[in-house]
């Protein structure tokens, strides 16, 4: 039992040396934006896909955005993937289809399996250009940002990119201000320091972009993964293809307002990761294939991040049990301290980093909220630990996974 | 003492230890002084114009007394909305010749002109200039930003702070200092020992630069545009021999192209790329670290290095109906070289260097 608790300890301590890595280098090191200078250039044909499951309050924002992007408009083809909507979203997508017409080609998908992976895969067939672009319905793209997001493809090794997701609805309350701080440091430090030390930035399945060859070479979408996005990262670096993280080319997004969809939307990410984490993580570490060491030791750091919030969380449970069974030497007090010290030391590694992203964003009284941390974390630890724990028990009896749209809060878009 | 004052007394000590770190975040959760979504750029996101475009906004207001000065001749001064002081000149077609400076030669006024400006050498401007002729600076000065409506000229040996946009021909004599965006609707023209960061036109020239045609890069189609299913993937160094290569490669070491290599494909090494004279390429060249470009190369896609470029005379990027960008933090090119798009250097651009 001590031996457990002794790796328990070293595994948190890894990722907690792992957060200051990367804040200290977002602050002081070399910060990489290879692409984002290119500003003219023989822009290739690009498909824009836009996955909308019963998005009518927010579809026309996204199209009507994507309408007046500075992109040439003859190589420009936004695919609204309409997923078996049951709602107004089909009759706003053929609204635009004919105000804007040869601009839009729609996808409407009346039956199949279910899932985001699902959709964008029998969307394909409309997909004619090395060079697609993906978009959820909720997000609003500024005017550059499919020009950002196709400059990297330039890059032969490139197979994805990912921008940066800005929250939209930050002051409705206080999860959405948590949202906020969150976002701030999962994106401008933890992506960016990944970027810069040429680790793996993750592909977001959002504001994002892929290349059809990359794809077409990794077997396609895997519509058979809870969290196309993640597994999609792993395939294209096992086959070569690097992930490029764009930290200017911002795109906003509503976040959820109540806690009930956040547990909902945390959960489902959680899940999608441990899969890929059980189907790519030995490989990736000990495989034969084309990412370098220090890809190989980030993307198994990565891929584990979710299974940390139950192992933490037995890590407490077992610090208790070695001390009032006096089990280990000193009746387990250092495997107690041990854990005391990360509490305190391993978690201001976390608001170190939440606090740099907020001064790097240049802003200044939102810092005053990171006490509140500790609830989002709290919440975050315990959904992630029921999602694992759920996952487990569905393996076990075969359940199949249900799939759960995140619920959007913006009024009906007139 | 009461042991249930003191118990109450120590719960009370406790509970305001816990809550006092939260009283900040009540505070601004109550008073939502920064709860504003973050400001992202969107609408003018890479547009090297837009210092251009927001001083021609801003000096909107002086368009009825630049039309008439420009037809009375007459120079008028006043301020601002914001308190910036301004002088318009006027002409009768003549262009105008700026009086000495009022003192220890530094303008501190906007200063707008109706017609052709010609300005004094050895001047300091600390505010910016427009001019809706041509524009016609001496040598050793210093502009803040300048705004031309037809072709700006600077003098040998002249510093631009912010930002200059012409919308005609753009040319900086010698030496000069170049810190912030430039850019023409025409072309650009830098002088030997120029300095720049951000340079955009349809053409920019390093010195005299001939331009040559490349015929049978216009008969195909951009390899951006087409599918990689022979993309070469290579561990350790690579040498590309002369004569055609048709296909994109990645390069996980060194690479080499050798004199007269035709390239029809994107090109990509993690380290130290070099690239002997007379080497074409139809896609896009990237460098992780170094690259260096010899003489009389064709580069039609963009040109990135993520440490230092070297550029030798002869060599040119893009074609006049295909922009392109070249992008390095450090970049040094020589003269001859022509380049149809953007140039940007992030820490360190020099120009006309020998090669």
């Amino acid at each position: 039992m001590i031996y457990l608790l002794y790796f328990i300890v070293a595994l948190i301590c890894v990722y907690t040396l792992r957060h200051y890595w990367f804040t200290l280098n977002r602050l002081f090191g070399f910060q990489r934006h290879p692409y984002i200078d290119i500003d003219a250039a023989d822009w290739p044909p690009v498909t824009v896909l836009v996955a909308a499951h019963n998005e009518e309050k927010v579809i026309a924002n996204i199209l009507a955005a994507l309408m007046t992007v500075k992109y040439p408009e003859d190589k420009m083809l936004v695919v609204p993937v309409n997923d078996r909507s049951t709602d107004g979203t089909r009759t706003i997508i053929n609204e635009f289809v004919q105000r804007f017409p040869g601009r839009i080609r729609p996808f409407h998908r009346t039956g199949g399996k279910g899932g985001k992976a699902a959709a964008l895969k029998d969307a394909m067939e409309l997909v004619e250009t090395e060079i697609i672009l993906i978009f959820d319905a909720d997000y609003i793209p500024g005017a550059g940002l499919i020009r950002q997001l196709t400059a990297p493809f330039f890059d032969p090794e490139v197979g994805g990119v990912m921008g940066r997701v800005v929250p939209i609805n930050v002051g409705a309350n206080l999860l959405t201000r948590l949202l906020d701080l969150e976002r701030a440091g999962g994106y401008q430090v933890d992506q960016q320091a990944r970027m810069n030390l040429r680790l793996v930035p993750q592909h977001g399945g959002t504001v994002a972009g892929v290349r059809r060859s990359a794809l077409r070479e990794i077997g396609g979408w895997n519509d058979n993964s809870l969290t196309e996005d993640t597994d999609l990262t792993y395939r294209l670096l096992l086959y070569g293809w690097k992930m490029v993280y764009q930290n200017r080319s911002e795109c906003y997004e509503e976040v959820p307002e109540t806690w009930q969809v956040r547990r909902k939307q945390i959960m489902r990410w959680a899940k999608g990761h441990n899969q890929a984490m059980v189907t790519y993580g030995l490989h990736l570490l000990f495989g034969r294939h084309r990412a370098t060491l220090r890809e190989r030791i980030d993307g198994v750091l990565l891929l584990g991040v979710y299974i940390m919030a139950p192992v933490t969380l037995l890590g407490w449970m077992l610090a208790l049990a070695v001390f009032y069974q006096g089990i280990a030497p000193l009746h387990g007090i250092v495997a107690l301290l041990s854990l005391t010290a990360y509490a305190a030391i391993g978690n201001l590694a976390a608001f170190f980093e939440i606090a740099a992203a907020v001064k790097l964003d240049g802003n200044r009284q939102r810092i005053c909220l990171l006490p509140f941390l500790v609830l989002g974390f709290t919440v975050s630890i315990l959904s992630v630990s029921q999602a694992a724990v759920a996952q487990l028990k569905d393996a076990l009896t075969g359940a199949e996974f249900h799939w759960d749209k995140t619920e959007r809060f913006r009024k009906v878009a007139s | 003492m009461n042991p249930y004052l003191g118990t109450c007394a120590l719960f009370l000590a406790a509970s305001a230890l816990v809550v006092l770190p939260l009283v900040p975040g009540l505070w601004e959760l109550h008073r939502k002084s920064d709860a504003a979504a973050l400001s992202v750029i969107q609408q003018h996101a890479g547009e090297i114009r837009y210092f251009a475009d927001s001083f021609r906004g801003y000096i909107k207001s002086l368009e009825p007394l630049l039309n008439e000065c420009g037809r009375s001749g007459r120079m008028v001064g006043g301020t601002m909305m914001d308190g910036t002081d301004y002088v318009v000149l006027g002409g009768r077609g003549e262009a105008l010749r700026l009086p000495a400076s009022p003192k220890d030669q530094d303008f501190q006024v906007l200063i707008a002109s109706a017609g052709d400006l010609l300005v004094p050498s050895q001047t300091a401007f600390s505010k910016d200039l427009y001019a809706r002729g041509r524009f016609l600076g001496g040598t050793d000065n210093t502009y803040r930003a300048i705004l031309g409506e037809r072709d700006i000229r600077l003098g040998d040996r002249s510093s631009v702070l912010r930002w200059v946009h012409a919308v005609g021909d753009f040319h900086a004599g010698t030496d000069c200092r170049l810190y912030g965006r430039v850019s023409s609707e025409h072309a650009i023209r830098l002088g030997a020992g120029c300095r720049f960061s951000r340079l955009h036109a349809p053409s920019i020239e390093i010195g005299e630069a001939p331009r040559v045609d490349s015929p049978w890069l216009r008969n195909r189609p951009s390899p951006a545009a087409e599918e990689h299913g022979a993309r070469v993937l290579h561990e350790g160094n690579f040498e590309i021999p002369a004569g055609l290569f048709e296909r994109s490669v990645v390069v996980r070491g060194q690479l080499h192209i050798r004199a007269g290599a035709r390239v029809y494909g994107n090109v990509k090494s993690w380290k130290d790329a070099v690239l002997e004279p007379g080497v074409w390429i139809k896609g896009s060249l990237i460098s992780a670290r170094n690259l260096v470009i010899g003489a009389n190369c064709r580069i039609h896609g963009p040109a990135i290095a993520e440490r230092q470029m070297l550029v030798a005379p002869g060599t040119q990027f893009g074609e006049a109906r295909h922009l392109t960008t070249v992008s390095a933090p450090k970049i040094e090119v020589a003269e001859g070289v022509r380049i149809f798009g953007s140039l940007w250097a992030r820490e360190h651009g020099q120009a006309g260097i020998r090669s």
